[in-house]
Formats: structure tokens, sequence, C-alpha cells
């Protein structure tokens, strides 16, 4: 047994990029297997999962370990749907619909929570754990509270949500064509702020200095980039894909907010952090392990719907148990080496 | 420009070297020379050109004055090493040029400008480049993106950075100083000796002309060594200026065109190194007459304290780190380990005093199989440990000296005659080896974390050698040590071994283990390649066993590569 695994190592060791590919073909494939209805949800799904997922990608590449990522989708998706309520649902605002003003308070308050953990970690060297679960437990408390002051009831309003947006011509392709081009906007924005985040991270200078910054912070400083500005902007940019998909989640697919018990982020930011880590911090990895786990969550709710009841914890235990077993079997998850570290100028 | 008796240079000499200089260098001149100099003064070259002008420099830290009206003046284009003793000031110094401190008192001119650096970044713009001791590179990224960091050059709008360009300034770099590093490879596979040059690299991408280079050999083997000595010749060829930090002699003289010595925060003199030797350095250096090789008088050994049988380590990804490694240390002897760092010494202690369970084989101590003994029963057997990671494993940094003291022995009867701790008798034991060891400042209540590295190495080394230890298992025991003490601790070694204590000692210094050994084993790639009677071994044959060579074969090249004064008995 024990040989086996290490087999397994060596040839991912060996041949990194054929097996991240390998297994990006087999979620792809999974998906591939199950009914149309079931990839579009799974889609939807995973918009959360992945922005999330990125965003807290460039977090925790910095140095600093956003856990909180949770109470920031948990803030968003209350916001943006509030934001719509007030300004009118099915409205437009200056021409646009309420809807994308929603989303962009949905980012704004999750970019706002994002600054306070910043500067609770960052300037006040909290330890980020516990700086990342005060945000989720402030956010879990507030947006509840906030919820029945509005309405009261933790249960916001319905709204209506995004429609389906067709790009011409590109829809007509075989399945390609109805998942992707012939869908809501919050899964075109999830695309895009995956290619986004891909790009940023590995073609830009910015993307090298955050590496660095969570790799060997002092190697940045002397090379004279500012660690902190740029641990900053990493745990802002979380804050942003964060809100884009606690907002798009919000606007896109529930069209209300559930405030009850895990409210109706339920634990999805957690998930984002494990599909993360299972993917190795690559923002690509992260989306398809996102549509892993999406995938079977669509695939339970449709189990339950036949008639077989697997209780939804039991699924929800799945992202967090193959974690554990990707990195037993492989062990390939390398956090940045200053990762959870404050980082002071010219210390020696 | 050269000086012969102690005390600091003198302001007003370089006025009278320095003719025919820019008209801003003369306004410096102005200055300078008003200044009166407290040293006896000595000649300089006519016409020098300074690249690098420290007037004055005065650091305080709260307590402590780490510069005292330090001079440094250094030649366009030649290699000037300053040499001092841990805690000499000498890096301290070196960060006040290079902006990472704001001196009190006192002037940096670079290229004949007064300058006020506020930063690293205004001292790499001021073409000063800075290789640390610990290199700073970030291990996961490629070669190229190390040396372009917080530099990249980018294209379609600052969009993308543009490897290309990158790839092509490395190169054409390369090829003009003579290097040879794959802009492609990742950081982590390379050799410490390539790593270091990436650093320098990275200094010159930036447009460095002035090189600071913090211990730079520290980490090097000895064919390292003289790839580096190559580097920095290559370098001044080509006009640069290299300014090195050392406290080891062998480097000063070998490599350095002027020596510049701190004691205690002050300079006292700049030397040639043709007009001094090793012994007249070490003296100014120490402040007085060292004894520079460690006497060894043959010792009868007695019975068997130590044994290793086919031990084998494997590391957690299944990779054999040891293999096979029979060792036997009888009392009354130094067994040396010689092997660049991270060919499995460090397993193979751990495996010795505990910290590790061998995978195979088994460890044999006074005549008892201890493989599954725990590190309690092997301390109260007599078995003392220098840690290599003093921090980790050596000492609590958090607490002090008394608590510290006691690590390892605080069920000790001496200490804790009825279970409970008897902290008079801890705080007399504590005071006498910062006593012995001369641990400085003499402050028991002090947090072992505001101990210098050197300082905090002595005070182990006296706490396990007080131990009154059957077997010592000493790794690196001198590392960051200065002459001063080193020369104690060797001392303090061979009269253990006179006693008749078994020692396994680990190092890389080569000439510490070649002068302390009675046996000196070559560990690489975790086997032992080679055990050799220390003084039949040259040290340049040594290198090449370090570096995993068959001596038959490399014995050519290592003759070509002028041997005994490169390295041969260094700092003690």
């Amino acid at each position: 047994m024990r040989k086996r695994f290490r087999r397994t190592r060596e040839f991912i060791d060996r041949h990194p990029r054929a097996a991240s590919l390998s297994v990006g073909v087999i979620v792809l494939a999974f998906l591939w297997a199950t009914p149309a209805s079931w990839q579009t949800s799974t889609l939807r799904l995973a918009v959360p999962i992945a922005l999330a997922a990125i965003g807290g990608i460039f977090a925790e590449k910095s140095g600093v370990i956003n856990i909180g990522i949770e109470g920031l989708l948990i803030v968003s998706a209350f916001s943006s749907i509030i934001a719509v309520y007030w300004l009118g649902d099915g409205g437009a605002t200056m021409g646009v619909s309420n809807l994308w003003w929603g989303l962009l308070v949905g980012i704004l308050v999750s970019v706002l929570f994002a600054l306070i953990f910043a500067i609770v970690c960052i300037e006040f060297k909290a330890d980020q754990i516990i700086a990342g679960l005060a945000i989720w437990l402030i956010s879990l408390g507030l947006a509840p509270f906030a919820s029945r002051i509005v309405f009261g009831n933790p249960n916001t309003a319905n709204i209506t949500r995004f429609g389906n947006v067709t790009v011409p011509g590109l829809s007509e392709i075989p399945i390609v064509g109805y998942l992707l081009f012939d869908t809501e906007p919050q899964v075109y924005l999830m695309l895009a702020g995956t290619l986004a985040g891909w790009y940023l991270l590995s073609r830009t200078s910015f993307g090298r200095w955050i590496v660095a910054s969570g790799e060997n912070p002092k190697a940045l400083d002397t090379a004279g980039v500012d660690v902190r500005k740029v641990r900053y902007a990493a745990v802002l940019l979380s804050g942003v894909f964060a809100g884009l998909g606690g907002a798009g989640f919000a606007l896109g697919t529930l069209g209300t907010f559930a405030g009850g018990g895990d409210t109706a982020i339920n634990g999805r930011g957690f998930i984002a952090i494990a599909t993360y880590l299972l993917a190795n911090y690559h923002p690509v990895g992260a989306v398809l392990g996102s549509f892993l786990f999406a995938g079977l969550n669509s695939l339970q709710t449709a189990l339950q719907s036949a008639g077989y009841a697997i209780p939804h914890e039991l699924v929800r235990t799945i992202p967090h148990m193959s974690v554990i077993v990707v990195l037993v079997l492989v062990g390939r998850t390398r956090l940045p080496d200053a990762a959870g570290d404050h980082y002071e100028s010219g210390e020696d | 420009m050269t000086e012969s008796g102690p005390g600091t240079t003198d302001g007003a000499e370089l006025a009278t070297g320095s003719e025919g200089d820019t008209a801003d260098h003369g306004t410096d001149m102005g200055q300078t020379g008003t200044k009166t100099g407290t040293g006896t003064g000595a000649e300089t070259g006519a016409g020098t050109d300074l690249a690098v002008h420290l007037d004055g420099i005065t650091k305080r830290f709260p307590g402590v004055t780490a510069n005292d009206d330090v001079d440094l003046r250094v030649e366009r284009g030649s290699v000037h090493a300053l040499l001092g003793e841990n805690g000499a000031g000498k890096t301290t110094l070196m960060n006040v040029l290079y902006g990472l401190y704001h001196p009190e008192e006192g002037r940096v001119v670079v290229d004949g400008r007064e300058r006020a650096f506020d930063s690293p970044q205004d001292a790499i713009d001021a073409g000063i480049g800075m290789i640390h001791q610990h290199f700073m590179l970030v291990d996961s990224m490629t070669v190229a993106e190390n040396i372009a960091l917080g530099n990249e050059p980018t294209k379609w709008f600052g969009l993308a950075v543009d490897r290309e360009q990158i790839i092509a300034e490395i190169t054409e770099l390369c090829d003009r100083y003579g290097f040879d590093v794959d802009p492609e490879a990742t950081v982590e596979d390379l050799s410490v000796g390539v790593q270091q040059r990436v650093e320098i690299l990275k200094a010159l991408f930036r447009g460095a002309d002035v090189l600071i280079l913090d211990e730079p050999t520290a980490v090097l083997t000895p064919q390292e060594v003289e790839g580096l000595y190559d580097v920095l010749e290559e370098l001044t060829a080509q006009g640069k200026t290299i300014i090195f930090i050392t406290h080891k002699l062998e480097e000063a003289t070998h490599a350095a065109d002027a020596i510049t010595i701190l004691r205690d925060g002050e300079s006292v003199g700049t030397v040639a190194p043709e007009r001094t030797d090793r012994e007249d350095l070490a003296e100014r250096m120490v402040g007085r007459e060292v004894l520079l090789e460690a006497d060894s008088d043959p010792v009868a050994t007695g019975d068997v304290v130590l044994s290793t049988q086919n031990v084998a380590v494997e590391d957690e990804w299944g990779v054999d780190v040891v293999s096979g490694i029979d060792l036997d240390v009888r009392a009354g002897e130094i067994v040396g380990i010689a092997g660049v760092d991270g060919n499995g010494q460090a397993e193979l202690i751990e495996a010795i005093t505990g910290l590790r369970t061998p995978d195979e084989g088994t460890v044999t101590y006074e005549g008892t199989d201890i493989t599954d003994w725990s590190r309690r029963k092997r301390i109260d057997a007599g078995m003392s440990y220098i840690p290599e990671d003093r921090h980790k494993r050596g000492l609590v940094m958090p607490f002090d000296l008394v608590e510290n003291s006691i690590l390892g022995s605080q069920r000790d009867p001496e200490f804790a005659p009825d279970g409970r701790i008897d902290w008079t008798s801890v705080r007399d034991h504590t005071d006498d080896l910062i006593d012995t060891y001369d641990v400085r400042p003499p402050d028991a209540n002090a947090d072992a974390s505001s101990f210098s590295g050197g300082n905090q190495q002595k005070f182990i080394v006296g706490r396990e050698f007080e131990r009154d230890p059957s077997l010592v298992i000493a790794t690196h025991p001198t590392r960051g040590v200065d002459i001063g003490s080193t020369e104690f601790i060797h001392d303090r070694l061979l009269e253990l071994r006179q006693e008749g204590v078994a020692i396994v000692l680990v190092s890389s210094k080569l000439d510490e283990v070649r002068a302390l050994s009675d046996r000196l084993a070559v560990m690489y790639e975790g086997e032992f390649i080679d055990m050799n009677d220390p003084d039949a071994i040259t040290e340049e044959e040594l290198g090449l066993l370090m570096a995993g060579e068959q001596l038959d074969e490399g014995a050519n090249s290592a003759s070509s590569a002028s041997p005994a004064d490169i390295q041969g008995g260094e700092s003690r």
C-alpha cells in the first residue's frame, strides 16, 4: 500500500503538469457524464466557490492566510440583495440594471471587510487565523441581524435574478455552447475572473511580487518592493473576488439571502479554501476543483429528489475529506513559506 | 591605500591622496580636510579614485555603539575586505552604506558625492548592491524571476513581464562576467555557489557598481570559494568595486587589495595584505595575541563509546538521505564528519542523538543498543549534543539564560534535589557558564533571544560541555563564533578528549575538522565516502571528496588551484 502511494507521489513529482492535466480531464469527464441540467446547475453552484478560491489564492500566496473568505461571501451576498431591494427590484438606476449596482455594492462591502482584515493582520500583526475567524463570525452574525432589522426576518425578500445572456453564434456550439455561452452573467464573470486571476498571478510583475511576498518577503523587500503594499493589495483583491462570488451567487442563483443557520453561503468559503489547497494554488485548478465539488452538490440534490436521502451534511464533508486524502496520497500542496508570518521591514 | 599603525584612518590624508578629482569630490575634500584624525595616520596611494568613502560613521543602538567614528575608503575597481570578529560592527557599517541604518554621525560618500540614503532603494539607485549572507532569493521561482524581482521590464503597457528581455539581459551579463547560470532554472535546484552567483547577477542587473558581500564564503565549499575569487577578479577587472565582510583571515589576505579591520565598533586600521600576515591580522582583530593552531597531542583511546551499525534514514518522501553508516567512536577520540551541508550529516546526527529513529540499523552506546531510547534516557546516560540549529533546538528563545542553562538537566539531582528546581544553584551554575565561556553581555537574567548568535553558541557549548558527558556530539560548534572564542571552544574540546570523552564533530569548516579530528569521515549523499587520517589528506583533496569526486581523477585540478593558502588553518 505504502509503495503504491510512493509511486503515485513519484509520478506526480516527476510530471506535475501531466498529473494536474489528467485530474482536470477526469473532472471534466465526470461533468460530461452528468445530464445537461446538472451541468448548468454545477456551473452556477461553482461560482462562489471558484471566485472565493481565486481570492483566497491571492491572499495566501502573498503570505496572508484569509480564512475569513466565508465571511466575505456572506456579507457580499447579503449586501448585494439588500442593495437591489432598496434600489428597487427589477428596476434600473442611471440606466444600469439595479442588479449590477447590487453586484457593485456586494463587491465594495466585501472589499471593506477585507480591508479591515488586512489592517488587523498587517498593521496590528494579529494572528491571521484568529482575525479570519473573527471576520467569518462577525459576518455570520451581522448579516442575519441586519436582515432582521430591515425585513423583520433573518431571510431577505426575494428579488428577480439575473437572466441568461446568450452569446449569438457561439452558443450554437454543441455542449460548450449552452454551457458557456448561454448562461447567466455570474458564470461569465467566474470564467473571466479565472482567466484574469491566472494571468495576473503568473504573467505580471505584480503576480511575481505576490509570490515573493509569500515565499520570502525579505527578498522582495531588499529588491525594493514594499511588502506591506503587496500584501494589502492581495488581501483587497481577495475581497474583490470573494465579493464577486458572493454577490454573483446571490443575485444570479439564489435571488434571496437566507440568514438562518450557516446562512445561504453554507460553508462555501471553507470549501473554497479546501479547493485551492487541493489545486496547490493554481487558479485554473481551483476552478476545476470547484466544478468537482459543485458537481457533487448537484448530484446530492438530484439523488435526494430521486428519493435517495443522502444527508447533505455528509456530502459537505466530501471536499474536506478529499483534501485530506489528496494530502496523504500526494502531499504536493505546499504552503508558501512565509504564509501566516508577519513581516517587518528592517528586521534582521 | 594602506596604513600601517592601528587607529582610525585619518581624514586629512585623503586630501593629499586625491588630487585631480572632480569638483564635487573637491568639496568633499574640503570638509574632510578640516576634520582632525584620531589615528596615527599614514600614507595613501596617490591619485586614488574612491568609489565609496564612509567618513567618521557613528551608529548607536540603545545601549551600544555599534560603529564609533569609523572611516572606510574603498578604491574603485578594488576588492576591499572588512575584517572583524562577531559584533565588531562590520555588518552595521555596511547596512549604513546600504541605507538600512541612518548613522548618528558621519558622511556617506559614493562616487565623490555625499549621499543620504533613506532606504536600500536609494542605495541601489546610487549603484550599490548587497549580497546578504542568507541569500535573498525566492526558492520556488526561476533564476530570471529572482534576478528581475521588483525591477521587471514590462511590455504591453505594463500588462505583462517581458521575459525575453530579462533572459537576454541576464545572458549578456553572464557572457560579460563569465558566469554559467541558466536563467530558466529554479533556484531551489541550484547549488549554493550558483545561488550566490544569482545574487551577484541580481545586483548587477540593477546596475550595481559597488557590491557588498556579507560573509560570502560561509556557505561555500573550497572549490566554490575558488570560483568566487575568480568571479571577484572578473568583476574588478571590469571596473566593479567589491567590499566583502569576513571574519576569516585567509579570505582577507587572499582575495583583498586592502583590508580594514574593525574591533568593538572602531576601525583599527587599513592594511595591504602583502604587508601583513595572519598572526598580525588576528592580533589586531582580537586585540591580543591569538594562537591560531590548535594543539592536539595524541591521546590513548579507550573503549568504543558510540557505535552505529548500518544506519539508514529516509526522509519524509521516502528517499534515503543516510545509508549504511558504520561508525565507531572511542573514548578519547575526536571523529570528524566533513561534508557539504545537506548530505545527510544532520539526519545521521539526529539518528544518533535520538531526535529521529533510524529506518535501518542500530546505534550502540557504551555497549548497549540505544536505538529506541528516548532523548531523556540518552541525556541521562551522558550524551551531550550541540545542535546545528541553535534557535530551534539549542535554546528556548524567550527564556532567560538561567532557565536555558538546565535544559536537559532539569531533573538532575544537582539542580532539582527534591523534584523541584533549586534556582539558586542553577543561577550559580549559569554564572559559572557565562564566566567560563565568556558570554557577553554577562547577564544571566537576559532572554536568550537578546544575545548575538556567537554568544548564544558559546552558552550552548558551555552547557553541553559542563554536563560531564561521556560522548559529545558537536555539530558546527563554532559556527558564527569569533576567533577568540573559537580558540577557547577548540581548547575545551581537546581537554574533554584528553579526559577520555568520545567526540563526534560535524563541521563545514574544513580546517576545524582537520585540525581537531583524530579520524575524519567525509559524507556525501548520505554515505561515508572515505575515512581518513586528517593529516594524510590535503584541504583540496578533502574539498573534492566533499563534492563527491574520486581523488584519483580529481587530483590534477586540485593541485592547480594553489592549495594551502586558501583556507588552511583558518579562524580559530
